[in-house]
């Protein structure tokens, strides 16, 4: 076995993982591209569309080609890229996008028609006999890896924090930027995306004051800390605005945050950093190609020398310092391609040149790589002068290091404002026009040499502080030296036949040519915007950071207009890919929303309850001991409220305190008949309109004192209702002087109903509530004490039984709850509560939907009163008295036994398709022995007659007759008992 | 133009790029037409395509920026007619009916899929009211399946509708015919679809004003100058509130935002629509694109905007309850959230209508459900300004309706347009 | 716009308000109140509520092109009634 890699990240601790089946070893530290690189493995992954063999090309999150599927089924991550991905021992990764093998691999039949499959190529056929018959097919190809079977992603941590200043990015730019904010005084936090700070230090053999870079940095790093700022690696911004900047903190390379953090920055510095350009050429996307910047990083990190003998192919002065460093590191410098003309080098990228060329590597200037050679891996370079690009020649290497320039990471700087500037000498887009609260530094902001860098960094971090409140001089800026200025001639493309232009490759992931590029524009989609959504230019896993820019300059040059006419895509959050798993962080589950239960809860779920959901609370909808399902045993419940009596948790039911002088006329105002009228220690049933005029909702009205007022509102309608109330006293009637509490939460709620509840409860209450339990009409209420806490009985009823309701303290709620019990008195649940209103003709939010009006639901008499209050202007409106709006009747099957349920339609003949109404709610009735149902029908039928039941979603059609919606007990004797 | 077809891939293989021809850019503008649409977005480019082959009128499209720029470009693809009201539902199963064969019809593959879609029930109130809606479909010969958990555990199986939830599954309502298409396309194919029919589509020419004379409008200023119509019809989506204030009328129209939001590509997981509404958690929408992205969507941000840009707070709960359907995805990245702007009514249901002049007309409040209304959308708009009567199926989208009170209020939502 | 800036409690995340409408600029009948708008896309003027927060009702005045945020105050308007 080899002497381990000696690498910046890396530790000498050997490490093993299966890829593809085979076990490979690696070392801690290795991300899976670099052990891979590292093992001699080139191969690593194929495009979806073309099926071609693809290998790593960058060292970063924008790689397009190597994605792997982490993990065995059914527990794996697809798509995730090598680059990132650090090594576990026994970490299990496979290849995509073949079938079986990556080497051999059958759905590469789709090469053979990548001719057809140029741009569009789907709009224009799979037209016979139809897509759908198709889809199947092309979705299975279509995708990159294999979709999880499972997600065992744990939860994050969540943060929330604040500071002054957030600095994006830890580069040069970015340590300038923190350390001069922090010197201001400003508290900084300072986030690196990599699992260390330094960005192009890391390999830029700098001088900076007069230290090494790396030397610089630790001192910067010291510093920092002893200024109280807060340094993250393995942490990216990756969206956000003025109000919260959201960081995931990735420590594994792998989709899934161990924390995310919600920052609220009072000023943001980009210095993001710029990402690499490839160039375009005829099969630039063979394993073997890659970034330059990539190969220096591999070395430099990890101890990969990436290729034995490289052909270099760049714009700019960079390639020479690069090839310099390669060198020293081993790696045979075959040639250096570069566009530009001779003569554009400069002194120092001159003296390299002349260096390695004693060494015998060849520099071409004014040339370009034409081709890659070799399919599987990269066997040389075919390169051409520029001016006579006829006269081709190979040059045999194992690898091509591509460098067209850098594009600045201007994402996170173009969101709320902030615009985008086209930088000639980079011929790359640079973010302007920023909002105050934001500066953009380094070579995110276009400056790509170290002093340049540095000074913005240093501008960018004063002016963040002060826009924090942390006004202070202007640091000097460290005096530096680093690599020479790029000296970048634009280069986007190598010459190339036109049939050869499908393998020159823009965006690989995609397999985006420019063949594709051309095509395009001759179907007449110029905007750049167009080109993206008819080739999927950009819509990779990188977000066009790969190849967006590359795209829309040949987009430019293939309809001979400037880059800048051209302009980018615009750029969709999020910055960077995030995490489902992240985004939900503890929000899954039983945590996706609170529930909220009665203080009742847990003797009805202990009592065999069955529960369910109303909104967010949880009420029991019947309990198991009285039936197997929700129907029977809502009739044994229902039946014994009326034969014996019965109590039920209504503590759901929301409650609202009005007080005040003008309590009266502001509820008058928001009731359709008026609550002034209320005699203190009475009740009403009143309703709500919206504004429209709909009927918004229903509740009982206590008023306690001649100012103090007690609404009841339906469950879950609560919060709704409270804000509407407070809206009209904040705004229409501001002047009010009244006070709006919900009270909901203070009062527990027992409803006790049946003709034998009054002596049950006289006994259980004792003598002090005997006598009012007796004086009690059908809505009197009485307030008093009870085992020394408040109790407030309420005599009325939504059971059409002599009924109590109890309003309570929580605190004795379950003491009360339990004596009623042991006095014998059954509880009841939320089927048997709907059975025993439903008997009576009392509404629901099934008949409250919003889309019925008063004279829908028979109030016409409670309009009539002529209470002027919201909503009551918009009910004349004349479609609202036309014979076909709806009203409420009731319904029995004419049969005498059919069932018949809610959500039927009715009509007026067994065939017609025009419904005369629908059922809202039905229930077999204990009490009259037979099916009963509540339904809003056409005026025109309501009067009675039969209707037919038409019901093909369930079957069960049958025949019913209208009657009135009062089923049982009419004159309401047993309530009035 | 070739007509599309494998041997045309064929013919332009050897043949090269050239071999393809503009779609619907080179036109110049003229100085009149019969009908001026503004609005190059799904509705406009297929009342221009109604407009040319159905009544055989000289039509420019006029566009303030691209074809296909707005909200057809921007939805997530949903394809449905599981109306309530008989005024929606009809015109919704027309249109639902012509995607059946819009591929075809345009000579342009909009990827028509009808992969079923899937509204959850969440509590048996639901099923109930789910019953009401499936019932008034089934009556109309509208398809439409009510599911319980067996039924469901078969058709979306990857849904596993007995899972634990938070908010337990009880059933569904299912149209199977409902499914998704490819978004783009559908512009594009109209697009191409009118300029062979002679419609001249032009890019980049703002519509700043309407001319009139003597209470008729006579056509419209532009950046490219002035146009003579005998017609003009504004499919302005999230703009139309801006049409009414150029027009000088008020609408019952507020413009608000929705967002998407799209993770990378994986091999097939999901195979139908899932919508899920809970009134403690909000909504969600779940689909995969035939590209692979898990497509998520949910309720509008909750305020008027022009901006297009959506809250983060919103998608996270949005991907919160797609999660909650399908945990599976808790591994997969969202690549990209975007936004379009809506035209919301206030009662929920487009207009098709004139506005303030006879001859001037407005295809608009498709709110956050336009896309699949296009193919219907442009024959009834294309026949109500030929013929000046909007079609049986369209009748109900009148301006007048709030006025009256003949609201089309579905979800009894009331003129609250964020309130789900 | 993801913060806004409540008269009582400061600087706030959006997610603790919710919009609640846009206030009438179309006319004084009870129908223009409630249905009909005027458009701007420079200008809205609003209520919100800090729901999550202290439940006041605000007057917001916005540009929806941008979300820039132009007055927040209390909605405390002169009765009605």
């Amino acid at each position: 076995m080899n002497a381990p890699r000696q690498g910046a990240r890396l530790s000498a601790t050997p490490l093993r993982f299966r890829f593809d089946g085979r076990v490979y070893t690696g070392q801690v530290g290795d991300t899976a591209a670099s052990a891979l690189l590292a093992a001699g493995v080139r191969a690593m992954g194929r495009s979806v569309k073309c099926r071609r063999l693809r290998g790593v090309m960058t060292a970063g999150p924008e790689e397009p080609n190597a994605l792997f599927t982490v993990g065995t089924a059914p527990a794996v991550v697809p798509n995730v890229p090598a680059t990132q991905l650090k090594l576990t021992d026994g970490m299990v990764l496979e290849t995509q996008n073949r079938w079986p093998t990556l080497r051999f691999d059958l759905t590469s039949v789709l090469q053979l028609g990548s001719a057809y499959f140029g741009a569009g190529f789907y709009y224009k056929t799979f037209l016979l006999p139809k897509w759908h018959f198709w889809e199947g097919m092309i979705r299975r190809l279509a995708g990159l890896g294999k979709a999880p079977g499972r997600c065992d992603l744990p939860a994050p941590s969540l943060e929330h924090s604040h500071c002054d200043v957030l600095v994006a990015g830890a580069g040069p730019a970015g340590l300038a930027a923190a350390l001069a904010a922090a010197r201001n005084g400003a508290r900084v936090v300072l986030a690196e995306r990599e699992p260390l700070v330094g960005g192009e230090l890391e390999f830029e053999q700098a001088q900076i004051q007069g230290r090494t870079s790396a030397a610089w940095t630790a001192a910067a790093l010291l510093e920092l800390a002893r200024l109280g700022a807060r340094v993250l690696t393995d942490t990216t911004l990756v969206a956000g605005s003025t109000g919260e900047m959201v960081l995931h903190t990735e420590p594994a390379g792998m989709p899934g945050a161990a924390r995310v953090i919600k920052l609220r920055p009072r000023a943001l510095v980009v210095a993001t950093g710029a990402v690499e350009r490839m160039i375009a050429f005829v099969d630039n996307d063979r394993p073997g190609v890659f970034l330059l910047g990539a190969a220096e990083r591999y070395w430099v990190r990890y101890g990969v020398a990436v290729a034995r003998r490289a052909v270099l192919f760049a714009n700019h002065d960079r390639v020479y310092v690069a090839a310099g460093r390669l060198a020293a590191a081993g790696i045979t410098i075959a040639a250096i391609v570069d566009t530009r003309a001779s003569g554009a080098l400069s002194a120092e990228a001159q003296r390299v040149a002349t260096a390695l060329m004693a060494m015998g590597t060849e520099c071409l200037a004014g040339s370009a790589i034409l081709a890659a050679q070799g399919r599987v891996r990269v066997t040389g370079a075919t390169v051409a002068s520029l001016s006579a690009p006829g006269a081709r020649r190979v040059i045999a290497c194992d690898a091509l290091l591509v460098s067209g320039g850098w594009g600045p990471a201007i994402h996170a700087a173009l969101q709320e404002g902030g615009s985008k500037r086209y930088a000639d000498a980079l011929g790359a887009f640079v973010a302007t026009d920023a909002p105050d609260w934001r500066a953009t530094a380094g070579s995110a902001d276009g400056a790509m040499e170290l002093a340049g860098v540095l000074h913005s960094g240093v501008a960018a971090g004063v002016a963040a502080a002060a826009h924090a409140g942390h006004r202070g001089a202007m640091a000097a800026t460290p005096a530096a030296s680093g690599d020479p200025a790029p000296q970048l001639q634009p280069f986007w493309r190598s010459p190339a036949d036109e049939t050869e232009e499908k393998r020159q490759f823009v965006d690989p992931q995609n397999d985006v040519s420019v063949a594709d590029l051309r095509t395009t524009l001759a179907e007449g989609f110029i905007d750049i915007e167009h080109v993206k959504r008819y080739t999927a230019l950009g819509f990779g896993t990188d977000q066009a950071k790969f190849g967006g820019q590359l795209g829309a300059a040949i987009v430019a040059q293939l309809r001979n207009e400037p880059v800048p006419a051209v302009g980018t895509t615009k750029l969709r959050p999020p910055f960077h890919p995030v995490t489902v798993r992240s985004i939900i962080g503890h929000r899954s589950g039983a945590r996706l929303r609170p529930a909220r239960v009665t203080p009742l809860h847990e003797w009805h779920v202990a009592q065999g309850a069955v529960m369910e959901a109303m909104g967010l609370w949880m009420r029991p909808r019947y309990y198991r001991a009285n039936g197997n399902n929700a129907t029977d045993a809502g009739i044994v419940e229902a039946g014994r409220v009326r034969t014996k009596g019965g109590i039920v948790d209504g503590s759901t039911l929301g409650k609202i305190e009005v007080v005040g002088p003008d309590a009266a006329a502001f509820l008058d105002q928001l009731y359709l008949t008026k609550a002034s009228t209320i005699k203190v220690g009475r009740s009403k049933y009143m309703v709500n309109l919206r504004e429209d005029g709909m009927v918004l909702d229903d509740g009982i009205v206590l008023r306690l004192s001649a100012e103090r007022f007690l609404l009841t509102v339906s469950t879950g309608h609560t919060e709704h209702m409270v804000s509407h109330f407070e809206h009209y006293r904040e705004t229409e009637w501001a002047s009010s002087a009244l006070t709006l509490t919900d009270v909901t939460d203070a009062w527990a709620v027992i409803v006790v109903a049946g003709p034998e509840c009054r002596a049950v409860l006289a006994s259980l209450l004792g003598n002090a509530w005997a006598e009012t339990l007796a004086r009690l009409r059908h809505m009197d209420f009485a307030t008093g004490q009870h085992e020394e806490h408040d109790l407030t009985v309420l005599r009325a009823s939504f059971s059409g039984e002599l009924a109590f309701e109890l309003h309570c303290r929580p605190a004795i709620a379950m003491a009360l709850w339990a004596s009623l019990v042991g006095a014998g008195l059954a509880p009841y649940g939320l089927e048997a509560l709907d059975i025993l209103r439903l008997e009576k003709g009392y509404l629901v939010s099934s008949e409250l939907n919003g889309q019925t009006t008063p004279y829908d639901l028979c109030m016409d008499g409670m309009v009539a009163l002529g209470n002027p209050c919201v909503g009551r202007d918009l009910l004349d409106r004349p479609a609202f008295h036309e014979p076909h709006r709806p009203r409420l009747v009731g319904l029995r099957a004419t049969d005498g036994h059919s069932p018949f349920l809610g959500g039927a339609q009715l009509t007026e003949d067994a065939v017609t398709a025009v419904p005369a109404g629908y059922v809202t709610s039905s229930a077999y009735s204990p009490a009259l022995g037979e099916w009963i149902g509540l339904a809003l029908v056409s005026r025109e039928v309501a009067e009675g007659g039969v209707l037919y039941v038409r019901d093909p979603l369930r079957g069960g059609d049958t025949t019913v007759k209208v009657v009135s919606p009062v089923h049982y007990d009419p004159k309401s004797d047993r309530m009035k008992s | 133009m070739p007509r599309y077809s494998a041997l045309a891939l064929l013919r332009a293989r050897f043949q090269g790029a050239r071999y393809w021809k503009p779609l619907w850019t080179g036109r110049t503008l003229k100085a009149a037409y019969d009908v001026v649409v503004v609005g190059a977005g799904g509705h406009g480019l297929a009342t221009a395509f109604h407009l040319a082959r159905d009544h055989g009128l000289k039509v420019a499209v006029l566009e303030r920026r691209l074809v296909g720029y707005g909200n057809v470009g921007r939805n997530t693809t949903i394809l449905r007619s599981n109306y309530l009201l008989p005024e929606n539902h009809y015109f919704y199963e027309d249109s639902l009916r012509r995607w059946e064969t819009l591929s075809r019809d345009l000579n342009y593959n909009v990827m028509y899929s009808p992969r079923g879609v899937v509204d959850l029930c969440l509590s048996d109130g639901d099923m109930i009211t789910a019953s009401r809606r499936g019932n008034a479909m089934r009556l109309a010969g509208i398809d439409s399946e009510l599911m319980e958990l067996d039924a469901l555990e078969r058709f979306a199986p990857e849904l596993a509708p007995r899972r634990s939830r938070r908010f337990p599954i009880v059933g569904a309502l299912v149209q199977r015919r409902g499914g998704t298409a490819r978004h783009d396309a559908v512009a594009w194919g109209y697009a191409r679809g009118a300029t062979a029919l002679g419609v001249d589509i032009i890019e980049d020419c703002e519509v700043q004003g309407l001319c009139t004379e003597a209470g008729v409008a006579t056509g419209v200023e532009t950046s490219k100058g002035l146009v003579r119509a005998n017609r003009v019809v504004f499919a302005t989506a999230g703009h139309t509130g801006m049409v009414g204030a150029m027009l000088g009328v008020p609408l019952p129209i507020e413009t608000h935002l929705l967002q998407a939001m799209v993770t990378e590509p994986i091999k097939p997981l999901i195979n139908s629509v899932l919508i899920y509404v809970h009134p403690g958690h909000g909504e969600t929408y779940v689909l995969q694109s035939d590209r692979g992205g898990v497509v998520m969507g949910g309720y509008l941000d909750g305020f008027p905007s022009y901006t297009r840009e959506g809250q983060w707070h919103r998608l996270e709960e949005v991907v919160q309850g797609a999660a909650d359907l399908l945990p599976e995805i808790g591994g997969l990245r969202i690549l990209r959230q975007w936004a379009g702007t809506n035209d919301m009514t206030m009662d929920g249901s487009p207009i098709m209508d004139r506005v303030k002049y006879d001859n001037v007309f407005l295809n608009a409040g498709w709110c956050y459900g336009g896309f699949k209304t296009i193919p219907a959308s442009g024959a009834a708009c294309a026949t109500l300004v030929a013929t000046g009567l909007a079609p049986d199926i369209a009748r109900g989208f009148r301006l007048s309706r709030f006025a009256t009170g003949h609201l089309l209020d579905e979800r009894g939502g009331g003129p609250f347009p964020v309130r789900l | 716009m993801s913060r806004l800036i409540c008269p009582f409690c400061g600087p706030r995340e959006l997610r603790e308000f919710e919009f609640h409408k846009t206030l009438p600029n179309a006319g004084d009948t009870p129908f223009e109140r409630v249905y009909l708008r005027v458009d701007s896309l420079t200008h809205s003027v609003e209520h919100w509520q800090h729901i999550q927060g202290c439940r006041a009702w605000l007057h917001v005045e916005r540009n929806p092109s941008t979300g820039a945020v132009l007055v927040m105050r209390l909605a405390t308007a002169p009765g009605v009634a």
